[in-house]
């Protein structure tokens, strides 16, 4: 697991946009959102938003937050934290690393 | 320093939290009426469908409070405001250098007659939605009066938990102002589509009928109807009555200036209590009204303006609106009403003033953007589905 898991290429994310990588690759307990910011880099969030049933993945990406697409509460993407309601509850950060335009994802690692 | 909100709902609780986020260190106040602050969307949805429970609809957990140095004084109310303090129900009084009132409003009750009827319901606490789901069993028979936002949603709850459901509106087509005429009719048409009965008439009368309630109608067309349970979702009247035994200036709302502050200086009034030019009734135009009193009291920059923003929720599909429709030129359809997803954009002048999305979070949160930004706007390309809309943004 040292090297992590390839999930996806780097072109597969345009930037501002997410994707959402199954539960059954990543072994997590919720699946995971990969986003890409607008300044290019790539992160990694729970794809669930905490407040209800709505996938991160589909949000909006930009200068460092992504934006749930129901009712648009805010969440960093470095760390996981909501920045304003209706969400109250921070969501869990995992650490990506990008290799040759590959995205490799370590779930559970702190970023 | 002393603050006080009166008032646990979005627009308290966006207050309280703006003060502090901005730096604020004297005490912190909030007095609210119910047994914790809440959210109040979700109870013509998911709290109405008996999804989610009041725990799940709490605006904060507890611990919040505690870390937030905000003491919540609950299941009380501010009865008096008086120079430098305010006084609770139990006579118990608070120092306060500043009040900020958020005391929202009360869901509107016509004088109908019979309408003191108990099958006759409004939805607007925590304790409506109980007694109104108490009624929606299935089979029940359901006249929703007014398919605006909130009886839209109730109808939609209710046929969801197998009701039969009638609903009565005079206007063809309910909000048409906020949605553009087109998709207005769409949506109000999702509930025949859904087996709802759309009535094109008012409610004139209740009556106690053997073992329900009968309904007669505004239109001399519709015949009399008997119901089982009747909601009336016909608007929303600005709690105000602790501001006007205060002196403060109020018509329809406690009168504000763009910074929140009321006809006294000492007292700001946010979310739907507050009537400004702005004049939106909903959940984050509360929440902006608090960062801006918060700004107030802080003497700093308030955060900066943006466009409306509202959603609601009717029969599984989820619309979001931005902007002001109603001053749109023309609009443009992105997709097809048939499709999973789509959007209108209300043009002006060359710019996006306004959008409407169903099933499309991202092209309502595109539009926000080009109205703040005043993007020009390009109508051929924002009608092309596969033009992507954030490409459109950077220009
Ligand atoms: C059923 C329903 C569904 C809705 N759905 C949506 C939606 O989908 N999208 C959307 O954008 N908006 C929606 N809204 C609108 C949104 O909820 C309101 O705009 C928002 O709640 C306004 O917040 P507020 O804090 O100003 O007022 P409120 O939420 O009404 O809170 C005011 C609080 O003040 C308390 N209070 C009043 N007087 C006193 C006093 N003297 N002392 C102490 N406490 C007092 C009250 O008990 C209450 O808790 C909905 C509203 C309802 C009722
Ligand atoms: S589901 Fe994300 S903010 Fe409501």
């Amino acid at each position: 697991m040292s090297n992590g898991i390839r999930v996806a290429a780097l072109d597969d994310i345009p930037e501002g946009e997410g994707i959402a990588i199954d539960k059954a690759i990543t072994g997590t307990a919720d699946d995971i959102a990969l986003l890409r910011d607008t300044d290019g880099s790539v992160w990694a969030l729970d794809d669930t938003c905490t407040h209800e049933d709505a996938s991160l993945a589909d949000g909006w990406v930009e200068d460092g937050y992504v934006e749930c697409p129901l009712h648009s509460s805010r969440f960093c993407l470095k760390n996981g934290e909501v920045q304003g309601l209706p969400a109250t509850r921070d969501t869990c950060p995992h650490r990506v690393e990008v290799r040759d335009g590959q995205v490799y994802l370590f779930p559970n690692q702190a970023p | 320093m002393n603050v006080v909100v009166v008032g646990g709902g979005i627009a308290g609780l966006s207050t309280a939290a703006a003060l502090r986020a901005g730096g604020f260190d004297g005490d912190l106040t909030l007095v609210d009426a119910g047994e914790f602050p809440y959210d109040r969307p979700p109870l013509s949805k998911e709290f109405l469908a008996g999804t989610k429970d009041l725990k799940q609809i709490a605006l904060q957990p507890q611990q919040w409070y505690d870390e937030q140095r905000v003491r919540l004084i609950n299941q009380s109310t501010v009865t008096a405001l008086r120079g430098g303090s305010v006084e609770l129900a139990d006579g118990l009084r608070l120092r306060a250098d500043r009040v900020v009132l958020a005391t929202g409003g009360g869901a509107a009750r016509p004088p109908i007659p019979g309408a003191d009827s108990p099958r006759v319901h409004v939805l607007r606490t925590v304790d409506d939605a109980d007694r109104l789901r108490a009624a929606l069993t299935p089979g029940a028979r359901v006249l929703v009066v007014g398919a605006g936002l909130i009886g839209a949603e109730v109808a939609s709850t209710a046929a969801g938990l197998g009701c039969e459901v009638v609903l009565a509106d005079p206007v063809a087509r309910p909000l048409a102002a906020a949605l553009g005429d087109e998709l207005a009719a769409w949506l109000h048409g999702l509930h025949a589509r859904r087996g709802i009965v759309t009535v094109p008439a008012g409610a004139a009368a209740f009556a106690e009928a053997g073992g329900g309630i009968e309904a007669r109608f505004s239109s001399g067309f519709e015949p009399p109807r008997v119901f089982d349970v009747v909601v009336l979702g016909v608007g929303m009247v600005p709690e105000t009555a602790l501001a006007a035994a205060s002196g403060l200036k109020v018509a329809r709302g406690v009168l504000v200036d763009d910074r929140q502050v009321t006809s006294n200086p000492a007292v700001l009034a946010v979310g739907d209590a507050a009537r400004t030019r702005r004049g939106s009734e909903h959940w984050e135009a509360a929440r902006h009204d608090g960062a801006r009193a918060a700004a107030t009291i802080l003497g700093t920059r308030p955060p900066a303006p943006t466009a409306p923003w509202f959603w609601t929720d009717r029969h599984g599909r989820h619309v979001e609106v931005v902007g002001h429709m109603e001053a749109a030129a023309r609009v443009v359809v992105r997709g097809s009403f048939d499709a999973p997803a789509f959007s209108v954009f209300g043009l002006r002048d060359g710019l996006v003033v306004a959008a409407v999305a169903v099933d499309d979070p991202n092209a309502v949160r595109a539009a926000r953007r080009m109205i703040d930004r005043r993007v020009p706007a390009d109508p051929g390309l924002l009608a092309d589905p596969s033009v992507n809309l954030r490409a459109l943004l950077r220009g």
